[in-house]
């Protein structure tokens, strides 16, 4: 079920909220844990089972890291909890893409499973391994099953994240409190996300399928093509991540926050504090500081770097593409930290141009599988190729979503927010402040309209 | 509003707002049929252990829940104004409004899927064609290729495709009505031309093919309001159409009959007029094989009339000036199956296409 959709908005989430703030405080989190449940079997009833059989595992190694952290059965059960959570991971999104490779580098003929990505197995394996190591390093492991369980599979951030550290909501899954301020910013934020991912990211979307379906490229058109990828990508991301983080507020948590603005970063390494903020910090606390980060010499934290980015650019698929697109992110930030990041304070508007180039490549490499394609794509800003500089059609899709472009392009950075805040301040804030809910509900109807229009609605986290 | 007012106004305005959707979402009784958009709207899925363990019922619903929605019809509305007035976008799922008109954005040229048309053509020429007898090609621009140059969208280069069909078709005798039409030839919320704005292009092709045009005719006007195609697709509030028809004297002795269904036909259906698709009335709409015989004509002549959904308003201002007209939609019929309902010796050939067809040659046998 994806929350972007008239069953969840008009059926699931009346239901869910109805029954939660309904019964007492001792029933929610297994009313949570239901609700979650019916949300991921609306999408995959098969893989319940394996998310239940994982999960299991993981609250059956927590309580046996708690008893034996400090001995050496302690690391036995951390390393079979972790291999246990990354062979399903493996098998589920791996195994056909070792075996394709292992077929091509060798020549022998081999048979692919017929199996789906279970949706957001990526997300849970990675909650499940930071509470192994969390409570391997001295958190106190979750006794109650069912608050485990919801930790695992809450449905605001099940198939799409943030990646939630058992650390941070440990306390909030016993006791947490609700509060009227607390439902509306919940709401706010959600509606926001809501919009952003339908209202924006989808029509930004429809601009890029144009484009992968037409033949007539133009240096024009690429652009508007990487200008409203990269646009669409983060206010998919982002969407989705205010939605979790507005339900999860309704529901009585604190996710922690996912994006900060990333467009508006002035180097790559900046950009990377700012994007997917929940998966940056997980590969830096149980991969890269694990290595040995930096503490090992600048040769080995290099080392370090690139197999962080590599697995990075693995998990988002199991494709080459996303490898290479993390180890782009590798090169790049070597090359900053060793030598460009000094020189990008000199000018803002430089490193900001440059950043957000450099950033716009790496998202084309990432939305083509087929990176001759990609490459022809980023020649094609360039006019590589013999492409004209304008086409019709690109003049077309300039004029039909300028707005849209402008629209987003405004929205990716804090100006609105910024304004908001300038606005709510002045003597007429207050008249802007009490319009809010007329705001929001017209937004949710915006959202509504095109939803019932059954209007280009792409899921993009099925490979996640 | 502060303090604890503004949190429980968005509170309640939310509350509300999911309440309602969900309470009229159960509640109100569901349409079964889209008749903006002719189609059969999702009905509830079969609940079954089977059905929801392999995933069938949970996709049905989400089909179920978009198509029932309570005032669905205003929501694509709202949605084609945000669109195109907030957003400023040019169309609304390919379909623009321009001076009242709504057209399709039918872009880029397929050479290819207008080679294989070409193709088919020439193979039914030379199959079917006796001596003596003539082939004639003309092509119907769609509407955009007028609508669009004065609005900037998209379209169809259709000097380009005269150009190639010119070009390519040398088993036919090419016959230009390009400059016959206009955008006020067409309805302006339907794909189709109007049968009383072509007059001209009727006579043209008669005249091109050397047989007696029509003459003198009335024309009448339906009562019933005319929603077109592009009207359900582009959900933007566009006035509707009225459907004229013409009649001559004469016209009553005809003879239709519809092979598909073995029945005999009129030439206009005007319980269809009141139907799902009033355009439908001419010819009684999508029919794959059907003859026109005018017992007035006795000139000798017969034309097997190759046609798409056009030709069926056009087809009868042509009967004046033959014995019999096969008109044959091979989108539905494969050519050679049919002559075994009727007899292809000793007839001309008129393969009369709009764009829209030629562009997508695929749904042709």
């Amino acid at each position: 079920m994806l929350f972007s959709s008239i069953s969840f908005l008009y059926y699931f989430l009346p239901c869910m909220l109805a029954v939660y703030f309904a019964v007492p405080r001792k029933f929610k989190n297994a009313v949570l844990l239901l609700g979650s449940m019916v949300f991921y079997a609306w999408g995959e009833p098969k893989y319940v089972l394996l998310m239940g059989t994982c999960v299991l595992l993981g609250f059956g190694f927590g309580l046996l890291l708690e008893r034996y952290r400090d001995k050496v059965f302690g690391k036995i059960c951390l390393a079979g909890s972790v291999a246990a959570s990354l062979s399903f991971l493996l098998y589920f999104k791996y195994w056909n893409f070792f075996l394709e490779n292992f077929s091509k580098a060798t020549g022998i003929g081999v048979t692919v499973l017929q199996i789906s990505l279970p949706i957001g197995i990526s997300f849970y394996t990675f909650q499940l391994i930071s509470y192994a190591a969390d409570v391997y390093r001295g958190e106190r492991a979750q006794k109650n099953l069912i608050n485990f369980v919801v930790y695992i599979v809450m449905f605001p951030q099940l198939i799409a994240g943030p990646i939630v550290r058992y650390s941070h909501i440990a306390g909030q899954l016993n006791s947490r409190n609700h509060s009227l301020h607390k439902a509306a910013e919940g709401i706010r934020r959600f509606v926001i996300g809501l919009a952003k991912k339908v209202l924006l990211s989808n029509q930004l979307a429809e601009l890029c399928s144009v484009f992968l379906d037409t033949t007539e490229r133009s240096v024009l058109f690429c652009w508007l093509y990487g200008i409203a990828l990269i646009l669409h990508i983060y206010f998919d991301f982002s969407g989705y991540s205010d939605m979790a983080i507005g339900l999860g507020k309704i529901f009585g948590f604190q996710f922690p926050e996912n994006f900060d603005y990333p467009y508006a970063s002035f180097s790559i390494t900046e950009f990377w504090r700012r994007w997917h903020m929940s998966l940056g910090s997980w590969f830096r606390d149980y991969v890269y500081i694990p290595l040995g980060g930096n503490r090992k010499g600048r040769g080995r934290q290099l080392l370090h770097i690139f197999i962080v980015w590599g697995l990075t650019g693995f998990w988002h698929g199991a494709s080459w593409n996303f490898i290479f697109w993390g180890l782009y992110f590798a090169l790049l930030l070597t090359i900053e930290k060793l030598w460009l990041l000094k020189g990008l304070e000199k000018s803002r508007v430089l490193s900001h141009v440059y950043t957000l180039f450099f950033v716009m490549v790496s998202f084309i490499i990432f939305n083509e599988t087929d990176m001759r394609q990609a490459f022809s794509v980023i020649g094609g800003l360039f006019g590589a190729g013999g492409i004209p500089l304008v086409s019709q059609e690109a003049v077309y899709c300039l004029k039909s979503f300028g707005l849209v472009l402008l629209a987003g392009g405004i929205g990716a950075v804090p100006t609105v927010k910024s304004l908001v805040g300038w606005v709510w301040q002045r003597p007429g804030g207050k008249l802007l402040k009490a319009a809010e809910p007329a705001f929001l509900l017209a937004f949710l109807l915006a959202v509504t309209a095109y939803l019932v229009d059954g209007s280009f609605n792409p899921f993009l986290y099925f490979r996640f | 509003m502060d303090g604890k007012k503004r949190p429980l106004a968005v509170c309640v305005t939310f509350a509300l707002a999911l309440a309602a959707g969900f309470l009229l979402c159960v509640l109100l009784p569901k349409e079964e049929y889209s008749l903006s958009e002719r189609r059969r709207l999702a009905p509830m899925p079969k609940l079954s252990a089977q059905e929801l363990w392999s995933g069938r019922f949970m996709s049905g619903f989400e089909s179920y829940a978009v198509d029932a929605f309570p005032y669905r019809e205003g929501f694509r509305r709202i949605k084609a104004l945000t669109a195109t007035k907030v957003f400023q976008r040019g169309d609304n799922h390919g379909v623009y409004e321009t001076n009242g008109y709504l057209a399709a954005m039918e872009y880029p040229l397929d050479e290819a899927s207008l080679d294989r048309a070409l193709l088919r053509f020439r193979y039914i020429q030379e199959t079917y064609l006796g001596e003596g007898n003539q082939a004639f090609l003309s092509i119907i621009p769609d509407k955009g290729c007028f609508l669009a140059p004065l609005s900037g969208h998209l379209s169809l280069d259709y000097e380009e495709i005269e150009k190639m069909a010119a070009e390519k078709a040398d088993f036919a005798e090419y016959i230009k009505i390009s400059d016959l039409l206009e955008e006020e030839d067409y309805y302006r919320t339907d794909t189709h031309w109007r049968q009383e704005r072509i007059v001209d292009v009727a006579r043209r092709l008669a005249k091109g093919m050397g047989v007696q045009s029509l003459g003198a005719y009335t024309v009448h006007t339906q009562t019933e309001e005319f929603y077109g195609v592009y009207y359900g697709q582009a959900a933007l509030p566009v006035s509707p159409d009225t459907i004229r028809y013409l009649t001559w004297e004469g016209m009553e002795e005809y003879r239709i009959y519809d092979f598909q269904n073995n029945r005999e036909l009129s030439m206009y259906d005007l319980t269809a007029a009141k139907g799902r698709d009033p355009y439908e009335m001419f010819l009684s709409g999508s029919l794959s094989l059907i003859t026109i015989e005018n017992p007035r004509a006795k000139t000798g002549k017969k034309l097997v009339l190759f046609r798409d959904s056009f030709g069926s308003s056009l087809a009868p201002l042509l009967a004046v000036g033959y014995d019999t007209i096969i008109l044959a939609d091979i989108r539905y019929i494969p050519p050679d199956h049919i002559s075994r309902y009727v007899d292809l010796s000793d007839c001309d050939m008129l393969f009369l296409y709009s764009t829209l067809v030629l562009n997508h040659s695929d749904t042709i046998k």
